[in-house]
């Protein structure tokens, strides 16, 4: 059938609601990337041999992660009328032991991690799921998910992110039909402006103005692209989004391009993320059958289809115009601007086009149904709503974390995130990927937004947090992230190319102990006219690791060379 | 790769927008690399110059000029696994595979055993930092990984010391 | 629109006025600031400009500051467009200091470039605390300095697509696929021509146009059948040839350009015309 109205659209929300509370017992087990990698689908094979040997009526599905990362494989037990349950570090030898107590209307008490007796979906949707099991602890109670407001992580490891029912029955794509036949072009564009909402791949532009710049472009045709290449290690955020709940992502396209005026968008992502490049074509697919892309959406005069184009290994693809330049066949490497990406011959194959991070995309739904004012509530004046952080590395509590805007580096790392992992001192934290600074752990009373980022000389980036302890080296830090942007260097301009290569060249000496005073001098020199004289984001940015290294571990470097 | 199957490859990407990456990727996953007659044929059937294929396919890390061994073992790299220890598990992997880090003319790290068993390569992220140090193994991704359990895990793939 | 076009509904390109370093010219609004010195010898170092082809961006000596909405910014003249009141200094400390280490970048990667050698000592850099790259085997002598005017001549003006960049990052390099000889290549040379350090090299050697460069591809040279001189690169000839109109004399069309001119002197002469006539 095809969803042309509210009313199509709450028919498919009844039967979605069937299938997450249904009147039987269900168990979904956390089948993201890192579920699969530490055992979720032998948990899953397990579960459904016993469920099928034994003839039970007990319904097995797939769900995302609830960011929880440290705690894998999760498994949600729900029983009708009791509290929906999460079990933690879950593996095949569970199994029987689970079906057994489920068919009772029991769960094992040993793997729970918590209860949630209801659960807000932030799109006007609150899923009651019942009473009891009280001995186990309330997630709220829950140290790594109390300090946690999740707005865009908020179905994920709940619903079943193959299945676009379930999307629908916790609110999903009510925002896109808000706004397809309630709203014009320039409404949307101002709730956008009006909330604050900025990039969240790491510059921080105002969403709202570059769609409207987008929309005002006067050109044939434009383009919407989202950008999946999700390249600084230590960052999965976008990952998880789309494999936990892609329509998300679909739904906030939908919203733009109508805003913009597109008819044709992109989703550009990484080809190391197989199972996100899955899970976005199923949910293309599904969406298409409900008539949610394609011609005529809710019967209304506007079409849009999303295609994927994926990527090839190479980080300064994440560089606006060499994304482009990779869609369109070409090698990555960035050009000069102008023209800028939204002018008209500077864009997508010339048309004017506009670029946007996952995660900036998966914010517009809830923006349009809950209003710009609820939005701008979240966080602080110029830096509003939540940013969804992985915080991994030599830390406790590994996994991600959605924050307001503006939480400090303390809340995360030492709350949240229970400090240094084996009881050991937490030294600094590297924030922004290989784009961004390390920040010593004196300073960890930084709120986490994108001025005060800059201000400690590093960047918010995409949301990567790599805790780092005592035993970490500084200087082998530094190395490291020079040796990454080398080889992701595309090689267009000399100062990234040759002075990327020689500062690696420096560091390899400083850290063999032959390197000498002079050489630190030289680096620092060298780091400077990089910065100051390289044509893209990259070169610009690449020796921040090794600015702010030796901003705050100076004596580091100092140890290592003659005095 | 026969012609047939590179046809039914080209046939899948009919939008200009990523289609040379997009068929590129799909021949390196079946493949393992990119055959040289195969981006021969594909430079005639799509018209466009071999130098243009050949600067995409040396330029993206993804794709592999060289064929690979049976099974492919890719150590994550990225800085959560470098955090986490992961130059000592690709030291190890050295030491099990009998091959020694090439820092190689094109930048591409990527070696593989004599009896072409086995392929060592290294990537910038597969995304599954909570569970570092990570592997990849013919597209199964390993977590947690140590010294020691990586006998345990090649041994899956027919390994033996 | 690309840089260097303007929107104007007559055609006619609006005059401006831009000042570099205080003094003030006219211009083309639009105009690339780094042409505009050019033309007006006002010293600003570049080695990957070239007017026929969309700036590049790659070299980055041409760095120039300019004062935008009150803030001092360092930009690329090359891809600076001339507007109404737009103002630029070229050799501010903070240029000299970057463009000097630019310069030492320079002398490591291109050792045997004369013309690199040349240029920074223009700008007081004679020597480089950076490794040299001394490659025996480079087949482009140690001069290439990667700016992208053979690939980009090859490709966007010729169309030939007989070389492309290999590789990225330090590890690049430019050549023929598989470092082959290759069929597409023309012979024309303009990858020789337009190199800004003469690091490409070509000789025609046996009848036949070799470019050493280029893992030694060899297009066949045309003869001539009058002095026998080896004097243009077959294919590109033939086609050329085949396209005039009206188009030469089988006999004519076999002669190289002395010969020919020498050949159709005397035709005139004997026919007495002694004047403009047809070449044909």
């Amino acid at each position: 059938m095809k969803i042309t109205s509210a009313a199509d659209l709450e028919t498919v929300r009844q039967a979605g609601l069937q299938k997450l509370q249904p009147v039987k017992p269900r168990i979904a087990v956390g089948l993201a990337t890192c579920g699969i990698a530490v055992g979720g689908s032998r948990v899953y094979e397990r579960l459904r041999e016993i469920i099928k040997r034994d003839g039970l009526d007990i319904i097995l599905t797939k769900t995302g992660c609830i960011g929880y990362c440290k705690e894998e494989p999760l498994v949600n037990i729900t029983i009708p009328n009791k509290p929906l349950v999460i079990l933690h570090k879950v593996t095949e030898a569970d199994a029987e032991e689970i079906i057994k107590l489920v068919q009772k209307g029991k769960v094992p008490a040993d793997k729970a991690l918590c209860r949630v007796p209801s659960w807000d979906h932030v799109t006007g949707c609150i899923l009651e799921y019942g009473k009891g099991f009280t001995k186990i602890p309330l997630y709220g109670k829950v140290p790594f998910f109390k300090g946690q407001q999740k707005v865009i992580l908020r179905d994920a490891g709940l619903i079943n992110p193959e299945d676009i029912d379930e999307y629908i029955a916790v609110g999903g794509y009510k925002a896109a039909i808000k706004a397809l036949t309630g709203k014009d072009s320039e409404t949307v564009i101002k709730e956008v402006e009006k909330s604050g909402l900025r990039g969240r791949g790491g510059a921080g532009f105002p969403t709202g103005l570059k769609w409207r710049i987008t929309r005002d472009a006067k050109a044939e045709k434009k383009y919407i692209i989202c950008n999946a290449d999700e390249g600084d290690p230590g960052a999965y955020m976008n990952r998880n989004e789309m494999e936990s709940d892609p329509h998300m992502l679909i739904e906030g396209m939908i919203i733009g391009a109508y805003a913009m005026g597109a008819p044709d968008g992109l989703i550009y992502i990484r080809a190391e993320y197989p199972l996100a490049i899955k899970r976005l074509k199923l949910a293309i697919g599904q969406a298409r059958e409900y008539g949610l892309l394609g011609n005529n959406i809710f019967g209304t005069n506007f079409s849009f289809d999303i295609g994927i184009a994926t990527g090839a290994g190479a980080f300064v693809c994440g560089e606006s115009t060499a994304l482009v330049a990779s869609i369109e066949g070409r090698t990555g490497r960035p050009h000069p601007r102008p023209p800028r990406l939204t002018d008209i011959g500077g864009g997508l194959f010339g048309y004017p086009t506009d670029l946007n991070n996952v995660e900036t995309w998966c914010n517009v739904p809830v923006i349009i149904i809950n209003g710009s004012d609820w939005y701008a509530r979240i966080g602080s004046k110029d830096n509003t709503g939540t940013k969804v952080f992985s915080l991994v590395g030599k830390v406790d509590r590994v996994g991600l974390v959605e924050v307001p805007l503006g939480t400090t580096l303390n809340t995360i790392v030492s709350d949240i995130g229970n400090g240094g992992a084996n009881n050991k001192k937490v030294k600094a934290v590297q924030t922004g990927g290989p784009s961004g600074g390390c920040i010593p752990f004196r300073l960890f009373d930084t709120p986490m937004d994108f001025e005060n980022l800059n201000k400690a000389g590093s960047i918010m980036g995409s949301g990567g947090i790599v805790v780092m302890d005592e035993d970490t080296d500084m200087v082998d830090i530094a190395r490291f992230f020079i040796n990454f942007a080398t080889g992701e260097s595309c090689g267009k301009c000399i100062p990234c190319r040759e002075g990327l290569k020689h500062s690696l060249l420096l560091l390899n000496r400083i850290l063999a102990k032959k390197g000498t005073k002079k050489d630190i001098e030289t680096l620092a020199l060298l780091s400077d006219t990089i910065v100051a004289t390289s044509l893209c984001g990259l070169g610009q940015t690449a020796p921040n690791p090794v600015l702010t290294t030796l901003a705050y571990f100076r004596e580091e470097y100092d140890a290592l060379v003659k005095p | 790769m026969d012609e047939p199957t590179l046809d039914a490859i080209i046939a899948r990407y009919e939008a200009p927008s990523g289609r040379l990456l997009g068929i590129l990727g799909e021949i390196q996953d079946q493949e393992g690399y990119i055959p040289r007659e195969t981006l021969g044929m594909l430079a005639e059937k799509l018209d466009v110059r071999l130098s243009q294929l050949y600067s995409l396919a040396t330029f993206y890390s993804y794709f592999s000029l060289t064929p690979v061994g049976e099974h492919v073992i890719t150590v994550c790299m990225g800085t959560a696994c470098h955090v986490k220890g992961a130059p000592a598990i690709l030291e190890a992997l050295e030491g099990m595979l009998g091959i020694k880090s090439d820092t190689s003319v094109d930048g591409k790290f990527s070696i593989t055993t004599e009896d072409r068993k086995f392929t060592l390569a290294i990537a910038r992220c597969f995304g599954a930092c909570s569970m570092a140090p990570v592997l990849r193994i013919d597209g199964n991704l390993y977590g947690y990984a140590t010294k020691e359990n990586l006998p345990a895990i090649l041994g899956e793939y027919g390994w033996e010391p | 629109m690309t840089p260097g076009e303007v929107s104007s509904t007559d055609g006619q390109k609006k005059q401006v006025e831009v000042r570099i370093n205080g003094k003030k010219y006219p211009a083309d609004e639009g105009e690339i600031i780094l042409g505009i010195a050019v033309r007006e010898k006002i010293a600003i170092p570049h080695l990957c400009y070239e007017p026929s082809l969309v700036p590049y961006g790659a070299c980055r000596l041409c760095m120039v500051e300019v004062v935008k909405r009150g803030k001092r910014e360092l930009t690329t003249s090359c891809t600076l467009q001339a507007a109404e009141g737009l103002e630029v200094v070229t050799d501010t400390p903070e240029i000299v200091k970057h463009r000097s280490i630019l310069f030492e970048l320079y002398l490591a990667e291109a050792p045997k470039s004369d013309v690199i050698k040349a240029m920074a000592a223009r700008y007081g850099v004679t020597k480089t605390r950076f490794l040299k790259k001394l490659d025996t085997t480079d087949s482009l002598g140690n001069k290439c300095i990667l700016c992208g005017l053979c690939v980009r001549a090859c490709n966007e003006i010729m169309g030939a697509g007989a070389i492309g960049f290999v590789n990225r990052g330090p590890y690049t390099v430019v050549n023929t696929p598989y470092f082959e000889p290759t069929k597409d290549c023309y012979g024309c040379g303009a990858c020789v021509k337009v190199c800004p350090t003469n690091a490409v090299e070509m000789e025609d050697a046996g009848g036949m146009r070799i470019m050493k460069s280029w893992s030694e591809t060899k297009v066949p040279l045309l003869r001539c059948d009058c002095c026998g001189k080896y004097y243009a690169p077959k294919g590109l000839a033939i086609s050329i040839l085949a396209r005039i109109t009206p188009s030469l004399k089988e006999e004519t069309a076999a002669l190289c350009p002395e010969c020919r001119g020498k050949r159709i002197a005397r035709e005139e002469i004997l026919a007495g015309s002694g004047g403009a006539g047809n070449h044909g």
